[in-house]
């Protein structure tokens, strides 16, 4: 990663005080983070509070940083986490945001002023089955098909940022599109059934 | 509801696979999987789903964040920040209470509550059990103040004067009461000198009381042995 050297180099600034240090990591990482907090959560809204809360934790959390680790990893880390318990409080309270009102919202807010028109029913249908199916995936596999399709990460990224060997970032990517696949297909069957 | 997943036939390429579809393939693996592909049906027909799968994804993506999201570029906007700081200065401790117990299982908060209940009658209990202040007298303005030295001088003053006035008192009843001659040559008296007080020392004792004061020692001899020749030599025999 280009920004990986500097990145260490700017949570140092911030450690010895620099109170500018930390704003830019934010700058840097706020879209990145978004976006797998929104390929994680589904939700526009949960993933913004999703991305601010996983700013404030690594602001908070500044000193814990481990110079031996990357901040893309340590950041990505603390946003999976993030998101995990964001899902979590949200089955406590019953909520089920990542399948009635997550289609209610996307419909709203995704569709591109331009492009809503021309897009098709069949279009929408098929948006929102995927965005079920991924959501639907365990946190680990979702991970890296979020890191990897929304982040638009390497696979060398990817492993660098989870710590793990390269051939498991594409196993697992493999094994999440096998079963992406699969629900995909049984959504199909029951849309046409 | 067949599923087709278990049917289909496992390549053991299957990390090649998602390196040519993501094209992350070098020039050589590229060219080498796609003569593979030509051959395995197994992987031409994933390759095929999960390409069109790929691209309703993307298409997602594009919808939730725009097509022109890049997630690397730097978002430069000041206010994201200034939000940012608010938020964080928005969490209030409550509010961080809250969460907690929102994702806290049934167990941890039943064990916190208990646990303050508990906190909450060791502090009455503690308060209970504090010694009270006693009630400090209030000066009143009016009365005179003194120091601790002007109290002293007037204390002495006053120890001095009740002093001297019992002195006076002893001075005019010794006067008056007339001692008995006492007889120097009785030999059946014996004086002991070593316990003779000084009359520096007690002023107001007579005769009287410093004998009774003696007897009440049992500093005077018994009276069969008054005869008993303690007394010196030339006072017991003259010749």
């Amino acid at each position: 990663m280009e920004t990986a050297t500097n990145d260490e180099q700017i949570v140092e600034r911030a450690l010895s005080g620099d109170p500018d240090a930390f704003g830019e990591i934010v700058r840097r990482w706020e879209r990145r983070i978004f976006a797998l907090a929104y390929g994680m959560l589904g939700r526009e809204e949960d993933a913004r509070d999703a991305t601010q809360e996983t700013f404030l934790a690594a602001f908070r959390n500044l000193r814990g940083f481990r110079g031996d680790a990357k901040v893309s990893s340590w950041l990505h880390r603390i946003a999976v986490n993030q998101c995990i318990t964001r899902q979590r409080r949200a089955k406590v309270r019953g909520e089920t945001a990542l399948e009635d009102e997550a289609e209610k919202n996307a419909a709203v807010f995704a569709l591109p002023l331009e492009s809503s028109p021309a897009r098709s029913a069949e279009a929408i249908e098929r948006s929102r089955a995927v965005r079920k199916a991924v959501c639907s995936l365990p946190p680990d596999l979702r991970q890296v098909v979020v890191m990897k399709e929304f982040e638009e990460l390497t696979f060398q990224q990817i492993a660098e940022a989870l710590e793990v060997p390269l051939s498991t970032v594409k196993s697992r990517l493999y094994t999440a599109l096998r079963q992406l696949q699969l629900r995909l297909q049984k959504f199909g069957e029951n849309e046409v059934g | 509801m067949k599923d087709t997943h278990h049917e289909r036939p496992v390549c053991h390429r299957a990390e090649d696979l998602v390196s040519y579809l993501y094209g992350e393939a070098g020039p050589t693996d590229a060219l080498d999987f796609r003569n593979h592909l030509q051959q395995c049906d197994a992987c031409r027909s994933e390759f095929t789903a999960f390409n069109q799968l790929h691209s309703s994804i993307q298409d997602w993506r594009n919808e939730a964040l725009g097509a022109s999201f890049e997630p690397g570029a730097a978002a430069v906007r000041a206010s994201d920040l200034t939000h940012f700081v608010h938020q964080e200065r928005k969490l209030s401790a409550l509010a961080a209470l809250r969460e907690f117990f929102t994702v806290s299982p049934l167990w941890l908060r039943g064990a916190i509550g208990f646990a303050a209940l508990l906190l909450c009658a060791l502090a009455v209990m503690m308060v209970a059990r504090l010694p009270r202040k006693p009630v400090e007298t209030v000066a009143v303005d009016n009365q005179p103040k003194y120091s601790e030295k002007q109290l002293q001088t007037a204390v002495n003053e006053a120890v001095e004067r009740k002093v001297l006035e019992l002195t006076a008192e002893n001075r005019n009843s010794s006067s008056a009461a007339k001692p008995k001659p006492r007889s120097a040559t009785s030999p059946n008296r014996v004086e002991l000198t070593a316990n003779r007080q000084p009359k520096n020392r007690h002023p107001g004792l007579n005769r009287e009381e410093r004998e009774q004061l003696a007897a009440d020692l049992r500093l005077t001899l018994p009276a069969d042995e008054e005869e008993l020749p303690l007394v010196l030599p030339e006072q017991e025999n003259p010749n």
